[in-house]
């Protein structure tokens, strides 16, 4: 086995550790609404989300094309740049979820890439357009889009139903958020579980294990459907305990419309490959639904954090990716760099969760 | 020059297809409901006419939220 063999074992798994992270913290985004609505028991909810999270990894490849070679030039790419990559978006999100910052996965997995790449090849090595075009602006577009999408159908729907019995009306859109709530969980595969796709099939054909036009290995598509279905369904288990601190209050109607939302902007995203970040969309659905109602029934706040998250996450994770490249080339291009930064993040992990667990829980970083 | 960077017919044909799809599966199956009620309501007060027209509309309805929901699927499984 050759260094960058070593070297693409790591990439691989530390790239699922990511994925299964992002379902871990997704979840309760995923679930939230339908389990406030009781349309579902928690329980239901969380494993409903996990099946469908994994269906949907199955359904497009589109974001992973774009992740692999929209956002950075392989020609220039190693395994290493990879790997300094994930570290970058590891390394933001747990610093944002031990501070308790609002932080966007996706955003920090690309920036961390596009971080790595720059330090070892320069600017080069980014794809600008790709970035721009693929990534920043939609990442704008989408929430704002599913916001609107919000207002204006829970505006329909009150106008439709306003005047009926509100016992049937909640009982129905209850029974609708069992669809919707489906749908947004596969939403939520098709766009997340593709990135980290992407990442990994970037590090094989880096590596030269898959040919630059290759599509995506298929035991790839499992691993990483795999992973976040997995974490969806463990980290549904912890927010099941923190319930009732975190989830928004809304009727039934309102849950479905800002379901809905979040999975209509999401699919016809990941159609055209376009990473997002998927929290980012259904908070914005959440917002519209709210909003259409009462103004003063959103927690602006978020809306706030939302654009912080767009102001950091990406050039924070970027420069951690790049720092982590410099110190992995300070031994070369072999593998003792990689391995030995992945010794250290595994005693920082303890140690950060070892100290985390005497104090209260923040809130978790978003995907 | 950011047109040109941005792909603008995808990121278009994106904010189009969500608005249809969003909006437009969410409104259909608040016709669902409103059928359902309508449709209840028109039983209990026997008048067959109008309950067999709102239970019509709730199952066009219902129609067109399932089509879109497997056309969406498909058009996505396709590409």
């Amino acid at each position: 086995m050759s260094a960058n063999d070593i070297v693409l074992v790591i990439v691989v798994g530390t790239a699922l550790v990511f994925d299964f992270t992002n379902g871990f913290h997704d979840t309760a985004n995923v679930v939230a609404t339908s389990i406030s609505t009781h349309a579902m028991p928690p329980r239901i909810a969380v494993a409903y989300a996990a099946v469908f999270n994994f269906a949907g990894a199955f359904i497009s490849l589109a974001v992973a094309a774009t992740v692999a070679k929209d956002v950075v030039n392989g020609d220039v790419i190693t395994p290493t740049v990879v790997f300094a990559g994930l570290v970058g978006a590891i390394a933001w999100n747990l610093a944002t979820w031990y501070l308790g910052l609002p932080s966007s996965s996706s955003h920090a997995l690309i920036g961390g890439v596009v971080g790595a790449a720059f330090a070892a090849a320069g600017a080069d090595a980014v794809l600008s357009d790709g970035v721009l075009g693929k990534v920043l602006i939609p990442a704008i577009v989408a929430p704002v889009v599913a916001f609107v999408v919000g207002v204006v159908a829970i505006n329909i729907v009150y106008g439709v139903v306003g005047r009926e019995r509100p016992g049937p009306v909640n009982r129905g859109f209850r029974l609708g958020q069992v669809v919707s709530g489906g749908m947004l969980a596969l939403a939520h595969g098709t766009n997340d579980a593709q990135k980290t796709m992407g990442v990994i099939t970037l590090a094989l054909i880096a590596n030269g294990s898959i040919s630059e036009n290759a599509d995506v290995p298929f035991w790839v598509v499992i691993s990483a459907a795999s992973a976040i279905s997995l974490g969806t369904y463990f980290g549904g288990w912890r927010i099941i305990r923190t319930m009732g601190t975190r989830i928004i209050k809304m009727d039934a109607a309102q849950g479905f419309s800002a379901q809905g939302a979040g999975a209509a902007v999401i699919l016809s995203s990941t159609h055209f490959g376009f990473p997002l970040s998927t929290t980012q969309v259904i908070s914005g659905g959440v917002m519209g639904a709210g909003a259409g109602k009462r103004v003063s029934a959103v927690r602006w706040g978020v809306a706030g954090n939302i654009v912080v998250a767009w102001l950091l996450t990406l050039p924070a994770a970027a420069a951690i990716g790049a720092a982590t490249y410099g110190f992995s080339s300070l031994f070369g291009d072999g593998a003792v760099g990689p391995v030995l930064i992945s010794l250290l993040g595994i005693v920082a992990l303890a140690l950060i969760f070892t100290r985390r667990v005497k104090e209260p829980e923040p809130l978790p970083a978003s995907g | 020059m950011v047109a040109t960077v941005v792909e603008t017919k995808d990121l278009v044909e994106t904010v189009v297809a969500s608005l249809i799809a969003g909006i437009g599966v969410t409104a259909a199956f608040s016709l669902v409901i409103f059928g359902v009620a309508r449709s209840a309501d028109m039983v209990r007060d026997e008048r067959p006419l109008l309950a067999t027209a709102a239970g019509a509309l709730a199952v066009l309805a219902g129609l067109f939220v399932i089509a879109a929901i497997v056309f969406g699927i498909v058009v996505m499984t396709t590409k």
